[in-house]
């Protein structure tokens, strides 16, 4: 299903444009709130882009330097160029180590390559442990938001859900529902082999991973079981311990309006010798995927995103049609830019197109990507790679060839004028010809009066200095 | 080294050349004005009022061994070891579980008990770090966190507390930062605590 | 008197030209002395926005021509328009030297019509007019040029006209350009959030500077019957001297 199929299904959809409303609003609103009692917010939000933005440039110098000082703490380091590689990578970990179930806490890089179902195949279960991923789990759904995976289900459908795929009784109390979820996800951590997280952040200096999550299921999964796997993106490192601390200052309230999560884990290495839990072996996966390419083009900047989500909550688009409509991992305005350039441009070429650039993304953005400017970018490739028609192509090319000769310009769009006042009445058009059809299937189109604007300034022009000239000359006469 | 490897290090750096990458904003953060205890105490007590989380400031040592017992109760309590306890708790006479103890008799305890590395007053947040004898699962299993925080703990901000215990971070498996209750907003952004860590978090600061 | 050459914008030389009388008319109240380039044509965004950007460098270079050969302060009606000049002219010809200078030259001589009233004639006498206005920000001028206060501070001077609040009043209207038309269902599902949030504010008016989110509105607000006139800020302000003479 293309994307302009998926968002005239989301527009129907009463209940999750109710919904999205909801929660994009608030989440909105204790952004601001948190931004607020934030000091130096400004300075801070430079800091953390200047992070993010030192490590991207020297992307590979930083790699190398992480990768020195996980192994010197203890960890493995593998390398992925493809999501089948970084899937196969943890099965054989998994293979290796005995491991025949596993529990994880977020990774959207993990939902990149269904590394899930890879594992399924290779003989392990992988139990979702943050509370909507495992819903999402349960239901055999799909997330919407980067940070409110089920804001598209009420309560009444998750207790369904758990109803129906857990057989317990029926309730709508989410205190009810978080602790059935509790106990249910209790047994998966107590008995895991494996733990498999993502990473929000890389400390580059101390080869560290720090995880942030609210309910404690990421410090489940990076103590219990006894192998420890890291799944994560190339692009998520910052040089220094310094820098995590103005990044976490903007990364929670960014996402949900809190000045920290409940539990923000540093990870240095698997336990050491006396410790009584935290992992025996881990392993950091880092996948490529696409993003190695992206960092030699225009959109380059968008690696360095955080993940908060911050931008959904504010986009228009997003805010009326949902994160399913954008069809893969990552929805929204930074979706939009990072699709094409994890799946390739071709297949995802109307996502640049499905913005107004009404940059309220880049506002908000913590770390002030440039958003707008991105999708400008791609979708000068789409036209050069992927064009979606020719005829546009076509009439752009001829409409700048006209511009830029004003005679044939004036011509030009006289005759255009003329053929839409024949379609008007009272001054406005309910349907419009051909390609401006999609207009009037919403909105009246004004319709053009009789003359230009050049052509309504220029006579009014020689009428006042013909009657300024008439006034001098009868005051001559009066002389 | 893999070919991957050598393959995603070698279209990085071409990228560098051909990427189109803004320039790097200069950002000097201004440190955090100096605070005197008192203000630190203070900033850490509303902080942990904000989050739900339940403070005792006791003035002696004895009174902190007080209050630990009276919370605690006959409670089974797991605990970090005796030597990593401060103000000499483990000479409390309590229902000890310590990491010794089965996965399940440390999943039994009712109650957690640990110190910390450090106090975080600017968000409220407890910092410990893993190792010998301060199991990480003493803070996450049982469904109520105590710790015991010394007023020598509080730093003003997580910035400080890494310039000033970086050593002791770097060599540490794990740093582990709480702060509050577990929680999640997931179903309809309704606020539910104690999802998978502790429900309930108490702190008793002594001098 | 300040020499003021005139960007009309195509939409209003095309669409409205009753907008850009409005605007001269105000312009000439406000001390201007206004001429009007008589070739310019485009200032490339829709191909731009599109994506056409060879195109829509073709068409900027006519337009720095143009412009290039005017005097004075370079006033445009239109927030999207004053940014596709100001800013993004530059991104377009970021690998042409020689055309960033030319791009540049001109650009710090443009002004947004609000930011001029605002810069050239703070003491404008304003008029009256009994009003209930809602004021749209529209995306290119609040964010883009980051012009906020200029419009508001223009209508408050209008006796008689009170500004009415509007729910996320700073929420795009669903205009942007070639979106409209090729993203028409989500284009209209923006629009059905502000023509709502307009209707809930009281206003009888909907004032912007930006022809393009007027259309889009305005034709919306014409098609649901709505009592909520579209009308640009010079407009508003033309119609409130006319209520002093």
């Amino acid at each position: 299903m293309a994307f302009a199929e998926r968002a005239i299904d989301a527009l129907a959809d009463a209940r999750l444009r109710g919904a999205l409303d909801r929660v994009t609003g608030a989440l909105g609103s204790r952004r601001e709130s948190a931004f607020a009692s934030l000091d130096h917010a400004e300075i801070v939000r430079d800091a953390a882009r200047a992070a993010r933005l030192t490590a991207i440039e020297d992307l590979a110098g930083h790699l190398e330097r992480f990768e020195a000082r996980l192994m010197a703490n203890g960890a493995r380091v593998h390398w992925a160029e493809t999501p089948d590689a970084a899937n196969r990578i943890v099965a054989d970990i998994a293979e290796r180590a005995g491991v025949r179930r596993a529990v994880k806490s977020k990774s959207m890089v993990s939902e990149e390559t269904h590394l899930n179902a890879a594992l399924e195949r290779a003989g392990v279960v992988a139990v979702e442990t943050d509370l909507g991923e495992y819903i999402v789990q349960l239901a055999n759904d799909r997330p919407s938001h980067i940070i409110a995976p089920i804001i598209h289900l009420t309560r009444q459908d998750v207790g369904r859900v758990m109803e129906r795929q857990l057989a317990v009784p029926y309730t709508d109390d989410t205190r009810e529902l978080a602790a059935i979820a509790r106990q249910r996800l209790r047994q998966e951590f107590l008995r895991a082999d494996m733990g498999i997280t993502g990473a929000n952040f890389g400390v580059v200096e101390t080869g560290t991973i720090c995880l942030v999550t609210n309910e404690g299921n990421g410090r489940m999964v990076t103590t219990m079981p006894r192998v420890h796997v890291v799944f994560m993106g190339i692009e998520k490192l910052i040089p220094t311990l310094a820098d995590l601390d103005r990044c976490l200052k903007v990364l929670a309230r960014s996402a949900t309006g809190q000045k920290l999560t409940v539990y923000t884990t540093l990870v240095n290495g698997p336990r050491k010798p006396g410790e009584r839990d935290g992992p025996e072996e881990l392993h950091v996966v880092l996948l490529d995927n696409g993003r190695s390419r992206m960092r030699g083009g225009e959109t380059a900047e968008i690696l360095g995103c955080i993940r908060c989500g911050a931008c959904l909550n504010v986009c228009p688009v997003y805010r009326t049609i949902g994160g399913h409509a954008y069809g893969d991992i990552y929805p929204g305005p930074v979706g939009a830019v990072v699709t094409p350039g994890l799946r390739g441009l071709e297949p995802f070429r109307e996502l640049p197109g499905a913005s107004s650039l009404c940059g309220a993304c880049r506002d908000v953005c913590p770390v002030r990507l440039d958003i707008p400017r991105m999708l400008l970018a791609l979708r000068d490739r789409v036209e050069r790679e992927a064009p979606t028609s020719r005829a546009l192509g076509r009439a752009m090319k001829m409409f700048a060839w006209v511009a830029s000769r004003p005679v044939l310009y004036r011509r030009g769009a006289a005759l255009v004028r003329w053929s839409l006042r024949r379609l008007s009445s009272n001054g406005w058009i309910t349907r419009a010809p051909g390609p401006a059809a999609p207009w009037t299937k919403y909105r009246d189109l004004k319709a053009p009066g009789p003359r230009t604007f050049q052509e309504q300034w220029k006579a009014w022009r020689s009428q006042s200095s013909q009657s300024s000239q008439s006034s001098q000359r009868s005051q001559r006469s009066q002389r | 080294m893999s070919e991957a490897r050598t393959a995603i290090l070698r279209r990085l750096r071409e990228g560098q050349r051909t990427g189109r990458m803004p320039a790097i904003p200069r950002a000097q953060v201004p440190e955090p004005s100096p605070q005197t205890a008192d203000e630190l105490a203070g900033r850490f007590s509303g902080e942990l009022a904000a989050l739900g989380v339940e403070l005792h400031v006791e003035a002696s040592a004895d009174a902190v061994r007080t209050r630990v017992k009276t919370i605690v109760g006959e409670q089974r309590v797991f605990s970090w070891d005796a030597a990593f306890l401060p103000y000499d708790l483990g000479s409390v006479p309590m229902n000890f579980i310590f990491g010794t103890a089965s996965r399940d008799e440390q999943a039994g305890a009712e109650i957690g008990l640990t110190g910390c590395d450090a106090a975080i007053a600017e968000t409220g947040t407890l910092a410990l770090l893993a190792g010998t004898g301060r199991p990480r699962a003493a803070s996450l299993l049982p469904p109520v966190h105590l710790a015991v925080v010394r007023r020598g703990d509080l730093r003003f901000g997580m910035g400080e507390y890494f310039r000033d215990r970086a050593d002791a971070i770097a060599q540490a498996s794990s740093c582990m930062m709480i702060t509050g209750p577990s929680r999640t907003a997931d179903i309809e952004l309704t606020l539910t605590l104690g999802v998978h860590g502790p429900g309930k978090v108490i702190v008793v600061i002594g001098p | 008197m300040t020499q003021v050459a005139l960007f009309h914008t195509c939409l209003v030389n095309e669409i409205d030209p009753e907008v850009g009388m409005a605007v001269v008319r105000v312009l000439e109240r406000a001390g201007a002395s206004v001429d009007v380039p008589e070739d310019q044509t485009c200032c490339g965004q829709p191909a731009y926005n599109a994506g056409f950007h060879d195109d829509a460098r073709e068409i900027a270079r006519h337009t720095l021509r143009v412009l290039s050969r005017t005097e004075g302060t370079i006033v445009i009606p239109s927030g999207s328009c004053a940014d596709m000049i100001i800013h993004q002219y530059a991104v377009l010809f970021q690998d042409d030297a020689e055309m960033t200078r030319a791009a540049h030259d001109v650009a710090v001589r443009c002004r947004e019509f609000s930011q001029f009233l605002g810069e050239a004639a703070p003491e404008f006498r304003a008029g009256r007019l009994a009003s209930r206005v809602a004021y749209h920000p529209s995306c290119h001028l609040l964010r883009g040029l980051g012009v906020r206060r200029e419009p508001i501070a223009l209508i408050e001077r209008v006796e008689g006209a009170e500004p009415v609040h509007v729910q996320e009043h700073d929420e795009c209207c669903g205009f942007g350009g070639l979106f409209s038309v090729k993203n028409a269902p989500i284009s209209n599902g923006m629009l059905e959030r502000k023509i709502a949030a307009l209707e809930a504010s009281g206003a009888d008016r909907v004032v912007a500077c930006d022809l393009g989110c007027l259309l889009h509105v305005g034709g919306g607000l014409h098609r649901r019957g709505s009592k909520v006139r579209a009308q640009h800020l010079a407009q508003f302000l033309d119609e409130a001297a006319d209520g002093v003479r």
